[in-house]
């Protein structure tokens, strides 16, 4: 683990989500992002057979992760880790070259093919450095949403994943995940 | 969002690099160890003449796959060792550079001269580049030597430093580029001697066609490993292997690149040149084993010409030397379009 003052990441409490995609929609208005791409998305899987039919509704976007490969991968140090935690992208610095969209476990990038970028979320870091909570956390409906500073034993995100067993995706990958599903 | 993002740009790009690296690697190695033997000076002409052009041409390709082409020179701003993508950069430039002087000091003296008489007046300023750098050959022949085997071997690196692309993340993948990359090479420099030689002596590249079986054999012995140990090896690992081995580029891989470009080519090459191996064998039986035993002897031996009886003459044909030469090539793209196509689809479940 890497010493940084702060450690933003999120809780996700799956089983409160509807599928509303009021946080996909936030996100879109508060970055700009067009339309055909995501910062953001709701993995939708099913379980069983009519009428015994189960849905599980999954948010997912960037994990921030402690030790992101698409960080070490860029040859030119636009992606970049924030003191906070926020992994997060300095367009003037990207080359278009998409090696971090390969190198992403999540596939958490896309291209922006006008401004010749590659974008994904960061957390709405000018929301955070304004005191504000990220588009999609504010937005949620259903509170399924738990945003905070791991390394801040009084946040709310660490007293949850103190208290309730939780899950990351594809901890294999090997590069420190920090969306937390509470399970 | 899971999208193809690097394709045929890259595709290309990834080859034209490795043949590069392949032709001037060739080129050195025949440099550095010929002893004055003129036929394999015409072979490292021609691969240092070569040498620079494809890599050239690859890395315009590479500007053109960015987001901005003009943003480029932001490569060169910045150093991340931890990048390979950004190791690579300066690799490449390094390397064209080296190459391009290489390839300079090779330009016979007489065209030199006749191109330079030829410049308008208001270029004549570019007299000073007029100078004779064929004395600089060995030293730019072993500086280039590392660097080319360099960027053969990081495209590979490139692709398989990336733990998330199951299909790709396993050294294997930069061992199965750098030899493909230096098997290319020698194809072309095949395919060029082959073409362009008036009385078809194919016996004056002999070395060309024992290096290729040798880069042949290393590549075949690299991609058994690849497939066995990716099926042992985790589910994620297994899973992309079925790209291969089922999926999408099965036919691609296992008739199109491992039948007729892999085991043909190395069977037609093996066949040309058996009775050379032969006779290697007869000669290094007859020399003193402590000659041989230094490795140098063996091969300057090796590549004697020397005189043959009727009854052990060369298979050598120009039909067999082009078609294994272009084989070889087309495999080259073709593995590299597989891994870079494939190895995208992969993923960690």
């Amino acid at each position: 683990m890497t010493n940084r003052p702060k450690r933003y990441a999120l809780a996700i409490d799956t089983k409160k989500c509807i599928d509303c995609k009021a946080c996909v929609v936030a996100c879109r208005a508060e970055n700009g992002v067009p339309i055909g791409k995501s910062r953001n998305w709701i993995n939708e899987e099913l379980h069983g057979d009519w009428p015994k039919l189960m849905g599980v509704f999954e948010p997912e976007q960037c994990h921030h992760c402690e030790e992101p490969a698409c960080v070490r991968v860029c040859p030119t140090g636009a992606s970049y880790i924030r003191s906070d935690g926020v992994v997060a992208i300095n367009p003037s610095e990207c080359v278009g070259c998409r090696y971090c969209m390969i190198a992403c476990p999540y596939d958490a990038r896309f291209f922006r093919e006008d401004l010749g970028v590659v974008e994904k979320c960061d957390l709405c870091a000018h929301r955070l450095d304004r005191d504000e909570l990220p588009a999609c956390v504010e937005t949620c409906p259903s509170k399924v949403r738990i945003f905070g500073d791991l390394n801040d034993p009084a946040s709310e995100i660490h007293q949850i994943l103190e208290k309730r067993q939780y899950r990351v995706k594809k901890r294999e990958a090997g590069t420190g995940p920090n969306i937390y599903y509470l399970l | 969002m899971k999208t193809i993002e690097w394709q045929y740009l890259i595709v290309s790009y990834l080859f034209l690099g490795g043949l590069s690296a392949g032709l001037f690697f060739v080129s050195a190695l025949t440099e550095l160890f010929r002893n004055g033997d003129s036929p394999r000076e015409k072979i490292a002409r021609v691969g240092a003449l070569l040498a620079p052009w494809p890599v050239m041409i690859g890395c315009t390709l590479l500007v053109f796959d960015l987001g901005h082409w003009y943003r480029f020179y932001k490569l060169f701003l910045h150093f991340r060792w931890e990048s390979p993508m950004s190791i690579g950069s300066w690799l490449l430039m390094s390397f064209i550079g080296v190459s391009l002087l290489y390839a300079y000091g090779w330009v016979p003296g007489s065209m030199r001269e006749a191109v330079f008489e030829r410049l308008p007046k208001r270029l004549r300023f570019l007299g000073v580049l007029n100078r004779d750098v064929s004395g600089w050959r060995r030293p730019l022949a072993i500086a280039g030597l590392p660097m080319s085997v360099g960027v053969a071997i990081y495209t590979g690196v490139l692709l398989g430093a990336v733990q998330s692309r199951p299909f790709w993340n396993t050294n294997l993948v930069a061992q199965l580029f750098l030899f493909s990359a230096l098997s290319a090479g020698c194809a072309l420099l095949i395919l060029v001697l082959a073409a362009s030689s008036q009385k078809f002596e194919m016996h004056e590249f002999q070395s060309l066609y024992l290096l290729d079986v040798s880069f042949l054999t290393l590549e075949f012995f690299i991609v058994v490993p690849y497939v066995i140990h990716g099926e042992l090896s985790v589910e994620a690992v297994r899973e992309s292997l079925k790209l291969v081995l089922g999926g999408p580029f099965t036919i691609l891989f296992w008739v199109f690149f491992m039948g007729l470009g892999l085991l043909l080519p190395w069977a037609i090459e093996v066949y040309e040149a058996l009775p050379l191996l032969l006779r290697h064998a007869q000669l290094v039986s007859r020399v003193d084993t402590a000659t041989v035993a230094a490795t140098g002897e063996a091969v300057s031996i090796l590549a004697d010409p020397g005189e043959q009886s009727p009854s052990r003459k060369l298979h050598f044909s120009r039909g067999w030397a082009v078609l294994a030469a272009v084989l070889v090539l087309i495999s080259g793209v073709l593995v590299r379009y597989i891994f870079v196509f494939a190895g995208q689809m992969s993923a960690i479940q």
